[in-house]
């Protein structure tokens, strides 16, 4: 189990920029579905964004805090 | 030994065109991004393999380190990673799914 607010600072501590938002799929705080914005996905593929948000979350879900996460990622709409 | 799951893999990856890993089987997924990336492929009607990791740390290991991706589900089609329903959804609401899995079953 983590909280919300634990698991979006280890994101955070990994892309400063990052809007996150964090929603506890089953209430069980452990699957979660994780909402990433950063400027830092720019030009990057689906599949590096996933990787640098699994990156920074490779502490909790390798001990098991996190046992699953569904990973959106965006880049902020140019203002 | 790493050698033969490196061959086993390699060869699981060439002979199925969609192929997904996972935990449980495809009539019985035991996880619930397993079950929706079975959903997702069902869809299309295209045949798709499930291969179940689940237990067999050495593999989900060696193929964590291939793709550099920790997670199961992995989904490879046409022998090229695509990650989990996380990348298939953003991919198919782009209408870049279809064409791929017509080009991977038209490559007789």
């Amino acid at each position: 189990m983590i909280t919300k607010e634990t698991l979006a600072n280890y994101i955070r501590r990994a892309l400063p920029d990052a809007d996150v938002t964090v929603t506890d799929k089953t209430g069980m705080m452990d699957h979660f579905i994780v909402r990433v914005v950063s400027n830092q996905f720019k030009d990057k593929s689906l599949l590096d964004r996933n990787r640098l948000v699994y990156q920074a979350l490779s502490e909790p879900m390798q001990d098991g805090r996190i046992h699953a996460a569904e990973i959106k990622t965006d880049v902020p709409n140019p203002s | 030994m790493a050698q033969s799951i490196a061959d086993e893999v390699a060869e699981e990856i060439k002979k199925n065109k969609i192929l997904i890993y996972g935990k449980g089987t495809k009539t019985q997924p035991q996880c619930g991004f397993t079950m929706e990336t079975i959903q997702f492929f069902a869809k299309y009607g295209q045949p798709f393999e499930v291969i179940n990791v689940l237990g067999n740390n050495e593999k989900r290991e060696y193929l964590s380190k291939l793709t550099n991706w920790p997670t199961l589900p992995k989904v490879f089609i046409d022998g090229t990673f695509y990650g989990d329903t996380d990348i298939l959804d953003e991919m198919e609401r782009k209408g870049e799914v279809k064409p791929l899995l017509d080009a991977a079953f038209n490559q007789k």
